[in-house]
């Protein structure tokens, strides 16, 4: 009889498993400390990351120009772009909230969960009272008794902070998402730093590389009100396992077209066409996400005749339909995403792409320490309008 | 507190049914034992006759669902749904080879099994929400029973959802804890012990019972419970003995994970009766 757990038996003059290795050398490596992180090479450019150029090689923006708010445009003439002065609606989450209201009157499926982060007031509770369940600062329970629910045929759409549902919860949205093809949705705000001064506790510039590699999980990153809003219907429609990343407060101006039909890429603009070769070449903006959206709609403001591609889907199936769609356009792209480089979307559409250029604006590696409001605390990672502008600019001196 | 729960008597015959499944859920899981992956032995023997209890109620088709929390014992609960009429095909000469469901730790693609478990602590999560959504849906007689292991209890998962599942009054949710005492690199009193638990139980808002996790017929009469009015959820406490059945390794922790030759399987299967 072998009386053992399931660790693969060793001799001494064998090699090592794995773990068995690992334990052989663990005090050596604890005294050592461990290897630095981060060392590999990268597919794309984040940003935020680029080394400086030399004062001399610095020029000015491809179009437009931009105020000089950062230390890296010190060198441009900047005047400041045209206000966007388009109204705004209900942000993210509470378009959320009143969108699954909405539909929870016609389908008594749906049920809305909460770990004590859905606020007072929340109007599900108000309006289907027997079937909102703030199940308290539960987040791991919440995503598992949500499979649970779904499992007993109900349209479980849960929501806390993005940190505490893609990270704490990590496992179980990989088992109830991913491996259970749940019908289960996760609506995560404070996605990004839009949670800002409350510290690095509350930001989440992670979520996407997580749930990215979980296969199966629809994930959306809608921009406005109606983006939002159709996402919720299509999630209780669909009855997938949706992830749905959000910000804080902010509202932003819902983008055309308003219906349920949201189309793979949304294109503000595009100048080029593969067939015809015209414009190919022309860089075009890729924006993820709330405010992904709002740096490239002020990029566009800025430098008038950038093409821009917006995209609300956000996971392997949409990103690689969507990823033929942008190579049918252009050949160069510049993605601005509110979350770190690695695993984010422009290393996604590098690897999808890979006749294309892909540059990354997004969040650097370093870790807010400082209070600041949303805007501030991104433009200490480096993601901001000037760095938006830079990846343009790096794109021109290419082809100059 | 700990209550004493009135049941209704059990019938000696259903009784006698479940005991000559648990022998045959025991020579299965030897069986499994003595395959080239060998299988956690110790807890699938010590599982076996509350799940046997356990499926029985399920059958009874009410909505009622098992959902085996220590996903380990997946070869005492591969037998538990053969014996039981649930699993067709015998998963012993299956178990564990390519092409077919019955790994290691069980998957929703096991006729009978709807959750993943093994990364202990999320089977009790997931029938707290079967039980949940049985009461919203006007069933609150339908029970989600989950079973968990006692060095299990070590996760916070399981003392998150039980808050939960006291707060939300889940008198339809049953916990039973197989305390067999083990766990992986030894036994729970030397490695995390939990001492008090029934009274743990009991605090955080629980019915809570002591039973002994191999008396068919108190388990037949504790699970067949109608709890359609409970306000509480049930903790049920149920003290097995890791290995039972096979006297070669009854009460050994070194039974957790075992790898037998099939000359030792057949011998160890004429001594359970």
């Amino acid at each position: 009889m072998t009386t053992t757990d399931d660790r693969a038996v060793t001799t001494p003059d064998t090699t090592l498993s794995g773990r068995d290795a690992y334990r052989d050398e663990l005090p050596k490596d604890v005294a050592g400390g461990r290897p630095e992180a981060g060392t590999g090479t990268h597919p794309v450019a984040p940003a935020g990351e680029r080394p400086e150029a030399p004062a001399g090689e610095r020029r000015a923006p491809v179009a437009g120009t931009v105020p000089a708010t950062d230390e890296r445009r010190t060198a441009t003439t900047a005047t400041a772009p045209l206000p966007d002065e388009r109204p705004v609606t209900l942000s993210g989450r509470d378009a959320y909230r009143d969108e699954l209201t909405r539909l929870a009157a016609s389908d008594d499926t749906i049920v809305c969960l909460e770990a004590d982060l859905g606020g007072k007031g929340h109007p599900f509770q108000a309006a289907h009272p027997e079937r909102f369940l703030n199940l308290g600062i539960a987040e791991g329970a919440m995503v598992d008794m949500a499979a649970g629910l779904a499992a007993g045929g109900h349209k479980p759409f849960v929501s806390t902070f993005a940190p505490f549902a893609a990270l704490r919860a990590a496992e179980s949205l990989k088992l109830t998402l991913g491996y259970l093809a749940a019908g289960v949705t996760v609506v995560a705000p404070y996605a990004g730093v839009s949670g800002a001064w409350f510290g690095t506790t509350h930001h989440c510039l992670e979520d996407l590389a997580i749930l990215r590699s979980v296969p199966g999980v629809t994930i959306a990153a809608p921009y406005g009100d109606a983006e939002m809003r159709a996402v919720v219907r299509e999630a209780a429609r669909s009855g997938r396992p949706h992830y749905i990343r959000t910000g804080r407060n902010a509202t932003y101006e819902s983008l055309a077209p308003l219906g349920d039909e949201l189309p793979l890429v949304n294109w503000e603009f595009r100048a080029g066409d593969r067939e015809g070769r015209e414009g190919w070449d022309a860089v075009c903006l890729v924006s993820v996400g709330e405010e992904g959206t709002r740096l490239a709609l002020a990029a566009r403001r800025a430098a008038p005749g950038t093409a821009h591609a917006h995209l609300v889907y956000l996971d392997h199936e949409h990103l690689t339909g969507a990823a033929a769609e942008l190579a049918r356009h252009h050949s160069r792209f510049v993605v601005v995403e509110e979350h770190r480089g690695q695993g984010g979307v422009a290393e996604a559409l590098a690897l999808l792409l890979p006749a294309c250029e892909v540059r990354s604006v997004s969040a650097d590696r370093s870790w807010p320490s400082q209070g600041g409001d949303h805007e501030e605390v991104m433009a200490a990672l480096g993601l901001d309008l000037p760095a938006v502008l830079d990846a343009l600019d790096a794109f021109a001196r290419t082809t100059s | 507190m700990t209550i004493t729960l009135e049941a209704p008597p059990h019938d000696d015959e259903i009784v006698a049914t479940l005991t000559e499944r648990a022998v045959q859920a025991r020579r299965l899981v030897v069986d499994m034992a003595a395959s080239p992956r060998g299988c956690h032995l110790g807890g699938s023997l010590s599982v076996l006759d509350i799940l046997i209890a356990a499926l029985h109620r399920a059958a009874a088709d009410d909505g009622t669902e098992v959902v085996l929390s220590k996903g380990h014992a997946a070869a005492g609960l591969y037998a538990a749904l053969h014996v039981s009429g649930i699993l067709p095909e015998n998963p012993a000469p299956l178990y564990g080879l390519a092409g077919h469901p019955y790994t290691g730790h069980p998957g929703p693609k096991v006729p009978g099994v709807r959750f993943p478990t093994g990364s202990l602590g999320h089977g009790v999560p997931y029938a707290a929400g079967w039980a949940l959504s049985q009461k919203l849906r006007g069933r609150p007689g339908a029970l989600g029973i989950a079973v968990a292991g006692d060095g299990e209890l070590q996760e916070g998962l399981v003392w998150e959802t039980c808050q939960v599942a006291a707060a939300q009054e889940l008198g339809n949710f049953v916990l039973v804890v197989d305390r067999n005492g083990g766990q992986n690199d030894g036994m729970v009193a030397d490695i995390s012990p939990l001492p008090g638990l029934a009274a743990r139980f009991t605090a955080f808002g629980f019915d809570t019972t002591e039973i002994d996790g191999h008396d068919l017929a108190a388990l037949t009469d504790l699970l067949t419970e109608d709890r359609s009015t409970a306000r509480k959820p049930l903790a049920v406490i149920a003290d097995t003995v890791k290995g039972k059945g096979v006297r070669a390794v009854e009460g050994k922790p070194g039974s957790h994970y075992v790898t037998i030759d099939e000359a030792r399987a057949a011998k160890w299967k004429r001594g359970i009766r």
